[in-house]
């Protein structure tokens, strides 16, 4: 499904290099919005499901469509959906009108292009950069504009403070977040996430599959930080103070409401979705089998890449439900005291390690 | 130094054990779990002690019923109800103690009681009955009851009963009659003599 083989197809049929490119990027975007709109279902559908278990309680219920919302509430992320896009949309009076409306739609883009270099299995990844891990690092830093946008344009206090949160907080995670996924990058030598995963194939120590992450004790702490660094990239919770709800209500999104929120909303997940494909692609050799030489055909291959992106999502909504929310200077004192120098020393041990091991 | 990676082993240790309380609480969902679904579950009713026996005494005073089969129409209910939720409607009945089959009228009580009068309408409006209990004791055929409690084998016990629309808490217990049976009970055509 790469967007290359489409274009070449549509070259094939005849001279309109244009209509063919434009065709070919139809086509592969309309799954990756799909991907995103089912991922976003499931996932708010299992992180109320999760809370809920987490804190003794049992999150949706009903029993049929109609009054309830479909049986165990399965329908309630849907019902939430109709609900988000009837809703009205509201547009303050005093806001800067054209900031207000363009900023979902820079963030959701952010997102949109994200999706586009995961790697979901050998075949199946839309786009195959040569900059793949350096693409998706460069891609997510866009939302942070529709962000800071919509904080600036929403014209109130909560809204600014928030999108002021978390510029602060999304520039301060991109460098400990880069300087642990150059890790990957110094083991395998390239940035292309399929030659990246192709690389992590086999076994290491002997039984553990060669990934990543089990490769040395530098490559393990890398993938604990560049994992806690996304988690703080896409603003949620221990990360959430852009959008601490018992301080600043919605953060930037407090002046949001029906379509536009639920792109935010839809971004917010896609983000997720992207952050936890690189680690996974990364650090834990993507669409790998874990048991070197077994389960490994197409459809497995699928089938691994999508069950480490879901396990690592998971993780993401236990910290959730979990951790309470930092302070602002206890964020910065993680990012810039701890994972920056610990990122740094990482990076030399992977190259000693290099040096006299591999 | 050592301070700083003391605290770094301090946050991890921390943030592990935190992370194992919720994994037992989501892994113990089935028994730890305290939402209770209302419709389909509901809690036990305590024991109620109200520091003396109450065998003929229903505690409870959740819901009127009548057993209109028993019902003679005395209004004496109407009488006694200090809000005026009950309304009552009779006609004589033609013949005293006589079954009418075509409204479903019974000639006597279970006691005995020859029924003078047919019970057209009874009606009781529940948003407005205050509880008192006051119309049970007149009856004297024991007719009219609280749901529930001493009387729980002659109706199931319902302190739920809630409506969307106010007008479906006026309970009706009379039989169906339509306006044409009422017409001729009310002016019987007199029998010819041969």
């Amino acid at each position: 499904m790469t967007v290359d083989f489409l274009i070449d197809w549509f070259a094939a049929m005849g001279d309109f290099p244009v209509i063919a490119f434009l065709l070919a990027v139809i086509i592969s975007g309309i799954p990756i919005f799909l991907i995103m709109a089912l991922n976003a279902i499931v996932a708010v559908y299992v992180e109320r499901k999760v809370s809920a278990f987490m804190m003794d309680r049992i999150g949706p219920m009903g029993q049929g469509p109609g009054l309830h919302a479909g049986k165990w509430g399965l329908l309630q992320t849907a019902a939430d959906a109709v609900k988000l896009l009837v809703k009205e949309d509201t547009v303050p009076e005093t806001s800067d009108k054209f900031l207000f409306k363009m900023a979902p739609y820079i963030i959701f883009i952010g997102a949109f292009m994200g999706m586009a270099a995961v790697p979901f299995s050998s075949v199946l990844q839309v786009a195959d950069f040569n900059v793949g891990v350096f693409y998706i690092i460069a891609v997510g830093s866009i939302g942070v504009i529709g962000i800071v946008m919509a904080g600036w344009a929403s014209n109130n206090k909560w809204s600014l403070y928030g999108a002021m949160r978390s510029a602060a907080q999304i520039i301060s995670y991109e460098i400990p977040a880069g300087l642990s996924i150059i890790v990957p990058i110094m083991m395998a030598g390239t940035m292309n996430l399929q030659l990246l995963i192709q690389s992590q194939s086999g076994t290491v120590w002997g039984i553990l599959p060669n990934w990543i992450i089990f490769n040395n004790p530098f490559t393990f702490i890398a993938f604990f930080i560049f994992f806690i660094s996304a988690v703080a990239e896409t603003n949620r919770t221990p990360f959430d103070i852009p959008e601490a709800e018992s301080e600043l209500v919605a953060g930037w999104m407090t002046e949001y409401s029906g379509f536009r929120w639920a792109l935010f909303f839809l971004s917010e997940y896609a983000n997720m979705f992207v952050v936890s494909g690189l680690a996974v692609a990364g650090f834990l050799g993507g669409w790998q089998s874990p048991i070197p030489g077994m389960f490994d055909s197409a459809g497995w291959e699928l089938f691994w890449f999508m069950g480490k992106l879901i396990l690592l999502i998971f993780v993401m909504m236990w910290f959730r439900w979990t951790f309470p929310r930092l302070r602002v200077d206890q964020l910065m004192h993680v990012c810039w005291k701890v994972f920056i120098p610990i990122a740094m020393f990482n990076i030399f041990g992977v190259g000693i390690w290099k040096l006299i091991f591999g | 130094m050592s301070k700083y990676f003391a605290n770094i082993y301090d946050t991890v240790n921390t943030l592990w054990t935190g992370m194992r309380i919720t994994w037992r609480h989501m892994m113990n969902i089935k028994r730890d779990n305290v939402t209770l679904q209302y419709p389909e579950e509901r809690w036990p009713r305590p024991e109620r002690n109200i520091g003396f026996n109450h065998d003929n005494y229903n505690v409870i005073r959740s819901r009127l019923h009548v057993d209109i089969d028993e019902c003679i129409g005395c209004l004496k209910c109407t009488r006694a109800c200090p809000v005026d939720c009950i309304k009552i409607d009779t006609i004589k009945a033609p013949v005293r103690g006589e079954d009418i089959p075509n409204v479903g009228h019974t000639g006597e009580t279970s006691s005995g009681t020859k029924k003078a009068l047919l019970v057209s309408r009874f009606t009781i409006d529940m948003s407005e009955c205050c509880y008192c209990n006051l119309c049970t004791y007149p009856c004297p055929e024991k007719c009219i009851f609280m749901v529930g409690g001493p009387n729980g084998s002659k109706h199931p016990i319902d302190y739920e009963f809630s409506e969307f629309d106010r007008n479906n808490l006026i309970y009706q217990f009379a039989k169906l009659i339509t306006p044409g049976q009422k017409e001729a009970l009310q002016n019987p055509t007199p029998e010819v003599e041969a």
